[in-house]
Parts: C-alpha cells; structure tokens; sequence
C-alpha cells in the first residue's frame, strides 16, 4: 500500500496496518493524530503560560517606570494649572527615551497607561496626556494598526484615537462605517461622530440595519462626552429617518439633551403603527414633563396594548399636572391587570402635591390587594 | 496638615490624587476595598479630615462607607469620585449625605477647589 | 444470531463515530467561538455600562436555605458587583436556622407591604422585607413557605422581580464582580427592532399588528469552576487554584470540558441545550410566559430553557442563548463519594425526566434546530449514552468468555478511544487558558490536564454508574428520599455539554 521506508520498531504496527479491517485501520491513524493532537495542546498550554508570565513580569518592571515619568512630567508640569493650555508646549520625553522605546509591546504598554490616566483626569492634564501621546510618536504606531489587515486592530486603533482625541481624516474612517463586519463598522461610525469636524451626524441619514441597545450605549457615551460637538434638532430624524432604531435612539437624546422643540414631532410620532416605538415615543413624552399631550394620551389610552398604556400612565405621573386625577383613580380601581394597577398607583403618588385627599380616601376603601399596592407605591423604602 | 483617607480600586488614581493634593498641606492615606477601608476607620478612630470615596469596589461599596461615616456623632465630610455616574447613583450618594460628586475623568483644579472649600466649611 | 451480532456491532460502529465526530465539531467550533471573543474582549470597553441610562436593569434572584452561616458574606458579595442598575432579591425558602434573622440584623431590614404579583404560582410569601440603610436599598428579602425546591423559591424572586432581566444564581456560589456587566453584553448584541407588520389591522385597534423580526436572546450563560480549593476572603475569590482533591479537580476538568468545548461549541451554532442553575442571565418576560422553574422537576435548569425555547418557537419568534467562555461563577463541588453520588444520580433521573416531559419535541421538525438537534443530541449522547456503554462492556465480557476476542484489534480500538478522549479534555484546557489564564502557575494547569489521563479509568465509570442508578430511580419512580436535598448546596448545578 504505502511504500515509505519505516523505522524496524514500527514495522509489526505497519503490518497489523496493512491487513486489519477498515475499521481498525482508522482507529490506527487517530491514534496518531490524537497523540499528536495531545501533544499540541500540552505544547499550547505551555507556551501561553510562558508567554504570560514573561509579560506580566516585564510589565511589572516597566509599568511603575512609565507611572513615574508621566507623574514626572505631566502631572508635576507647571503648566498644568495655567488656565490656558498650549498645545504646542514641548514636554520634556527625555526619560522616556532611556526606556527600549524600539520595541513594540513597550509602546504598546505606554499608549494604554496614558489612555488609563485619560479614563481618571481631564481638562489640561488630560491635554498634556494627550501631547505626549503625540510627541512620543505613538500616534504612528496607532495608525499603522488602522492599516493592518485584522479588524480587531482596525478597532483597537479607532478606540485609541477615540481616547485620545485624535482627529483622522474623513477618507480614512468613511470607508470603514460601510465595512462588512459589524464591530468595525461600528467603531467606525462612532469615531467619525467623535472626531469628524463636519456633520458629525451624517450616518443617522444612511443607516439602513439596526443599530444594536450595545451601539446605542457606546455612542450615547460618545455624544454626550464630546465637549465640542453641536447638537442638532433630533427632531429631524424622528421625522424622516425610516429606521426605527435610529428614531428609537434620538428619543433618548432628546430626553436627555431637554429638547423641547422636538416635541412636535415626537407627538407626531404617536401615530405609528409600531407599539414599541410608540411607547417609546410616550415615554420621551413624559420624561419631557410636556403638559399638553397629557390630553391626547388620556384620549388614545383606550385603544393601546398592555406596554403603551402603562407608559402612558407612568407619562401622567411624571408630569404630574395634577389634571388627570380622576382617570388615574378609575384605572387604579377598576383595571384587571395588576401592572395598569401598580401603574397608576405610582401615578397617583406622584401626583400627590394634589392628590392627598383622593389617596387618604383610596386608602380608607380599597379591598386589600389594591390597599398593598398603594402601601408599596407610597413606601419611599421601594423603588420600583 | 488635613487627613484625607482615599478609597480607590484603580491603581492609577491614588497616583494622580496624591499629586493633586500637595504632601505639604495633605496627609493622604490609600486604601484599595471597602474592607480596608473600615479597618482603617476603626484603627484610627475615624481620625480623618475627609473621605474621597469610589463608589463601586470589593468587600463593601462607597454607599456603606458614606453611610456608616455620616451616621456617627461628627460626621466626615465625604466625596464621591466615581466612573458610574448615571443619575440614579447621584441621588442615591447624596441621599445619604454625601457633600460633593465628581465623574471620573476629573479636572484636578476642581478637585482640589473642592476638598479645599469642604476642609474649610468644616474648619 | 449472526446478524443481530453484526447489527449491533455496526450499530455501535455509527453511534461511536457520529460522537467522537460530535466532539470534534464541538472543540473546533468552540475554538473559532473564543478566538472571535479574545478579539472583542480586546476593545469592549464593559465599564461604559455603568453609567449609561440606557443599561438594562437585572434583578439577581438567589434563594436561601439554612445558610446562616455564610448568608451575610454572601449578600454582601452580591451587593458589590460591579453594575448599577440591579436589586438583589434573596427569597429565603423557609430556613429553620436564624438565616432570616441575620439578615435582619445586619441589614437593618424592616417589614414592607409589597405589590406583590403572584404571576407564577409558589407556596405562600410570608413576609417581604426591605432595608432602611439607603446603603442596602438594592436588597429585598422574601420569606417564603419552604417548598422542597429551588425552582419555587427562584420562582417568587421571579414574581417579585423588577427588571426585564434577572441572574438566577445560588447564595453558595461566589460570582465574579464583573459578572453582570459581560453577562449582559449578549442581550444587547443581537440585532433587533427590524419589525414586520402582518395581517389585517386588528378589530379592536384599528392597528396593523407589528412583530419583531429579530432574534430574541432569552438566556446567556457562562462557566462555572469547583471554588473548593481557591482562597476565598469574604465572598470574594482572591486565588484561584485548581482541587487539591481528587474527586473534586476530575469535576472541575469536567466542567471545564463541558462549559469551554461542550457549550461554547453549541453556542457558535445557536444551539446551547442548557443553561445551568447556578449561573443563568434570563429574559423575564419570557421566562414568565413559559411558566417559570417547574418545582417538580430534578433538572429545573434545563427544563426552564428546554420550555422557554419551546415557546419562542410556539410563538414563531427567532431566539437565541447565548454563553461566555470566561468564568464568572465557583461553586462548591461535592467534596466526597457520598455527596457526589446523590449529585450525579440526582441529574441522571433529572435527564430521564426532561427526555419523557419533552417528548414531543424530539424529531419534531416543527422545533427545528431544537426538535432535530438538541434534544436528539441529549437523547443519545447525554441520555443514551451510560446505557449503551454499560450494554457494549456487558457484550465484550459475553464475548471475552466466549472466546470470540481478537485481542490485538480490541486493544488498538481502546487505545483509539482512550487518546481521543485525553486528546478532547486536554484540549478544552487548553482552549480554557486561551480564554484567560486562570490559575497561577503552569504547574497547576498541568497538574489538571494530566486528570485527563485518568478520567477514563476512574472518574467515567463513576459517572456512568451514578447516572444508571438515576435512570433506575427515574423508572421505578421512587419518591425524592432525599427530600430537600437539593437546598443543600450540592446537587443543583448541572453540567452537560
């Protein structure tokens, strides 16, 4: 069969080889491939251990070193309480060079303390972190990992950037929010709204697919960390955008950002088919503490599922206008489903600046399920 | 000399808060979990001019540190400076009388502004 | 007498090769699962959960029996995880130490009237207690009606949950501060709100209804460790050392295998059969609308999944569960022979169960991946599994005293099997500190893998005997001898891969 010359020992194993059934002869050969394969693994594990603790070790050497300069020179820099900061002004780097700057992982350790110490201070500290990033010439290291070909590091450097406040031109970074993989596509985009000087906005026009509750939170943070970024009228989007994660997501900004302005158009929204989104819709309303809609959500309240109408009772209760009173009473006495129940409860509580007599008097009556669910909404021990 | 106790998990911050507060007009302690921390409350009689607390950490939280220290007879003044900054956790540190919050990244004038203002209201 | 021979034979042919196969697939998948989560895990940046309004709340369930002595140490821990949004709901199930005193004491725990929604049925709340530190106000207590299982106890947390979420764990098991922070993360990773309107507008709103098109996760899970040997200071792990016993550390090799290989495998192919009791991340709606745990069951975690599964696909919603390679969770093994063989016969007869309750799922095309691949999956390499290789050692014996043994080849296809096994757990190990690098010297990691060795010989035929006496158990149906066995700590943390 095969005519490889083999070593003597072998040669009965070869023999049983060539005569034995199919089935003995595969087991044969897993037995070589599961004995190599057992091999590699113990060989793998090894070599990870190694390598790790070879870096720890080093980093335990280097690390307190780099802590030291960039205490050294940035953080004792007398510049540092100037109320204006320069961005010209030359740090000393010179005990810098004394460590073996040559070698990539020490670069690579450097980049990620003056990212750590950025994640603890801000304002001319965290500039002066931020030239000496630069006047180390890490910021080329950066790049040449925006140009290597593994999407990790394509992240890694969009994330290093993002840190470090780096401006990269648009034709770098607009080709990647269209990339295939979703993790680059995304820190894509969120770069180019942190770092872009023009429209930082611009995506929201051209997204097609979801934008993921992950994305949503990382771009959050972006938007509302971003010292210099101009606002715009979400409204804009609420509006036209036909991507419901996008409208989804721009109610919360608005929520947060106290966009009054909006609020046309959020009402607007009302009229969607899609509950979800029209209970977020009434929820950003009530977040907002807009008096008027109290009206229009009184009088959609009976036709929405289960979710809408609690977010509609929650939306009285924050606005808190004292003028749906009586509805909260009927819904809290005579709904069937325990959490409309609760719901206007918890309304009815924080409507309580003018609703003390109404609740004194739901107390006196109510049957004892309700009378708990009172006690639990106006117990200031309970949260939710 | 004000005594400031530091409670802090990360092991750059002590770092920069020891620079911030110059060795000349502050004694700073580190401890690195709430453990630590009450062990060295108890050890030096809550002998501290303030309290600069993290809010999320091992053993027990800034919460636990902030409501024992407030509940005694002469309360310490405590700041929170804390990554976690949504609005819920803000309250729910000045509910149980915390004087100040700082969000991490800090700007170091200001916390130094602070520390400086709550040492002298508590002169 | 020939044919039935050469049937059998053949039969045990296809059966061994489609699991050694199975195996494969697993290690090669679960290989490709953790390379693409080293390679996220190199920029998520998990902190930004925590203080984004937009972080989803979790509500994390563990239900106490007789835990006096380590419940506050315990609490205390659940307290400290690194998260915001979360309430810790301890359902003490009707202890008869001074568990619930304790925590009254040290919590400074008054009595509230709380709304409480009996969704899914339990034995009676008795009290419900809240803290009035606003240091503790993340904590809620239930006192229950002790209900002779875990499942009716989680089942009141459930009920008195207050977000979407909830982390169904043990007071026993010490879970890693960053637990719900990178349990989370695949909730909020699958892509969702594409929406599909169907049907006529709906008679009473005038609405055109509109479903979710999107794949739903209702559960994610991640891997659990034996915490007998590492050092453990006030509910907080500070060494992680492998069981210097040696039942204990065959357990961990086995959970390693099971959780790293078995699980992260399924994952990559959407498919994660089980989602264990002592760390499970759960989407509560669902989990409410599939009926809760079933406190009658053996194997409650499993069963809960199986159901809930079951439903999505009732429902025609797409789903998902998910799992993370990295250990968030150490629990305590059974330390000796005794424990050990009421645990494993416990989920043995569990298995038998969940094969006969969910009966019409198996093959059942309607259940797609499920109906075809999971529960088959369980039906004859979890279930079937100690039957047939109790059956084939019955056979060689038959043949050995018959004389019917061509020795030579019979050693070659033990030898076969034998390496191909040490070949998969030393694997799993090492896929294991590819995740990250537990422990702290290489000689502890060797020292575990070299477990693989032996675990044909000693620990398997242990296994396989405890789980015949629990399918024996399951048949005759004996009534639980072992009454609240299960609230002992032991015995309730299910692995399979």
């Amino acid at each position: 069969m095969l005519d490889i010359q083999v070593p003597a020992f072998l040669e009965p194993a070869m023999n049983t080889f060539r005569y034995a059934p199919l089935a003995i002869q595969l087991a044969m050969i897993f037995i070589v491939i599961a004995a190599t394969g057992t091999l590699l693994a113990y060989f793998s594990i090894l070599r990870s251990r190694y390598l790790g603790y070879r870096r720890d070790k080093r980093l335990s050497y280097l690390l307190p070193k780099v802590d030291n300069l960039i205490i050294e020179e940035v953080l004792t820099n007398p510049e540092v309480t100037e109320t204006s900061y320069s961005d010209q002004l030359i740090l000393n780097t010179e005990g810098f060079q004394e460590l073996p700057m040559h070698k990539k992982w020490v670069r690579e350790a450097i980049t990620g303390r003056i990212m750590h110490f950025r994640r603890n201070v801000r304002g001319n500290m965290g500039q002066m972190l931020r030239s000496l990033y630069m006047q180390l010439d890490l910021d080329k290291d950066t790049m040449k990992k925006m140009k290597s070909g593994k999407w990790e590091k394509k992240v890694q450097a969009l994330t290093e950037f993002i840190n470090m406040d780096m401006s990269i031109s648009d034709v770098t970074i607009l080709p990647l929010t269209n990339s295939r993989n979703r993790e680059l596509r995304a820190a894509a985009r969120h770069a180019y709204i942190k770092l872009s000087k023009n429209e930082p906005f611009k995506f929201f026009d051209v997204v097609t697919e979801p934008l993921l509750m992950w994305d949503q939170v990382e771009l959050f943070r972006i938007i509302s960390s971003t010292e210099d970024i101009a606002i715009p009228n979400f409204a804009r989007w609420i509006t036209y955008s036909s991507n419901k994660s996008v409208v989804s997501f721009c109610l919360k900004l608005i929520v947060h950002y106290n966009q009054l302005p909006a609020v046309p158009a959020v009402i607007k929204l009302l009229d969607t088919k899609d509950h979800y989104l029209r209970a977020n819709a009434i929820n950003c309303l009530g977040k907002l503490r807009v008096p008027d809609v109290e009206e229009k959500l009184v009088s959609l309240y009976s036709s929405q599922p289960l979710h809408c109408q609690i977010e509609i009772l929650k939306a009285l209760g924050r606005i808190s206008s004292g003028r749906y009173i009586d509805f909260l009473k009927q819904e809290f006495l005579h709904s069937t489903d325990f959490d409309l129940r609760k719901s206007a409860a918890k309304s009815l509580v924080k409507n309580e600046w003018i609703a003390s007599q109404v609740l004194r008097e739901l107390i006196d009556t109510a049957n004892p399920e309700n009378l708990r669910i009172l006690k639990h909404c106006m117990n200031p021990l309970i949260k939710y | 000399m004000s005594k400031i106790l530091l409670v802090e998990d990360d092991e750059i911050m002590p770092k920069i808060v020891a620079r911030i507060l110059p060795a000349s007009e502050y004694e700073l302690h580190h401890v690195s979990n709430g453990k630590e921390a009450f062990e060295k409350l108890d050890s030096t009689n809550y002998g501290y001019d303030l309290i600069i607390t993290d809010i999320m950490m091992p053993y027990a939280n800034g919460f636990e540190i902030l409501s024992k220290v407030k509940n005694r007879e002469r309360p310490i003044p405590v700041i929170i400076v804390s990554n976690a900054g949504n609005e819920d956790m803000i309250m729910e540190g000045f509910k149980l009388g915390a004087d100040d919050f700082l969000k991490k990244p800090i700007i170091p004038a200001e916390l130094l502004i602070r520390v400086k203002r709550l040492l002298m209201k508590n002169k | 007498m020939d044919t039935l021979r050469k049937f059998f034979e053949g039969g045990v042919f296809i059966y061994g090769s489609t699991m050694l196969l199975m195996y494969a697939v697993l290690a090669y998948m679960s290989y490709r699962g953790i390379r693409k989560f080293r390679r996220k895990s190199s920029f998520t940046n998990y902190d930004q959960l925590l203080d984004s309004p937009l972080t989803p709340g979790i509500s994390v369930i563990a239900p106490a029996f007789n835990e006096g002595v380590t419940i506050i140490m315990n609490v205390r821990s659940l307290l400290t995880l690194n998260y915001t949004r979360f309430e810790v709901i301890i359902v003490n199930d009707g202890s008869t130490d001074d568990t619930l005193e304790k925590l009254i004491n040290e919590f400074a725990l008054v009595q509230v009237d709380f709304a409480y929604n009996e969704r899914i049925k339990t034995q009676p709340v008795r009290r419900i207690f809240k803290s009035i530190n606003t240091a503790y106000d993340k904590l809620m207590v239930i006192d229950k009606v002790n209900g002779k299982s875990k499942a009716d106890a989680s089942n009141a947390g459930i009920n008195a949950a207050a977000f979407d979420y909830f982390l169904c764990t043990d007071v026993d098991c010490i879970i890693e501060k960053d637990t719900l922070l990178r349990m989370i993360k695949p909730f909020m990773d699958e892509e969702h709100m594409k929406t599909k309107e169907v049907g006529e507008p709906c008679p009473e709103c005038g609405y055109v209804h509109v479903v979710e098109d999107s794949r739903r996760v209702i559960a994610t899970g991640a891997t659990l460790r034996i915490a007998n040997s590492c050092e453990v200071d006030e509910g907080v792990i500070v060494r992680v050392r492998p069981p210097e016993k040696l039942l204990p550390r065959f357990q961990e090799m086995e959970y390693i295998r099971a959780y790293v290989l078995g699980k992260m495998g399924w994952s990559m192919m959407n498919s994660v059969p089980n989602v264990s009791g002592g760390l499970g991340l759960f989407d509560k709606e669902v989990a409410i609308k599939a009926g809760g745990y079933d406190h009658k069951s053996f194997a409650e975690d499993m069963d809960i999944v199986t159901r809930m599964c079951a439903f999505m696909i009732d429902n025609e919603l797409k789903y998902a569960v998910r799992y993370i390679p990295t250990t968030q969770c150490w629990t305590e093994g059974p330390p000796n022979m005794k424990i050990f063989s009421r645990q494993r016969t416990r989920w043995g007869r569990g298995l038998g169960e969940i094969m006969t309750i969910h009966r019409k799922i198996l093959f059942n095309p309607r259940y797609k991946k499920l109906g075809l691949v999971i529960m088959p999956y369980n039906l004859f390499f979890e279930f079937l599994a100690p039957i047939i290789e109790f059956a084939g050692i019955l056979y060689y014996i038959f043949l050995i005293i018959t004389n019917q043994v061509n020795w030579e080849y019979a050693l070659i296809l033990l030898l076969f099997v034998y390496l191909y096994s040490v070949m998969i757990t030393t694997l799993a190990v090492c896929w294991d500190q590819l995740t990250y690098g537990y422990y702290k010297t290489w000689r502890e990691v060797i020292a575990l893998a070299l477990m693989a060795f032996f675990e044909p010989l000693v620990y398997h035929p242990l296994i396989v005997f405890f789980a015949l006496r629990g399918y024996w158990f399951f048949l005759i149906g004996k009534k639980s001898a072992w009454g609240n066995m299960q609230r002992q700590g032991f015995g309730k943390k299910k692995v399979n891969s």
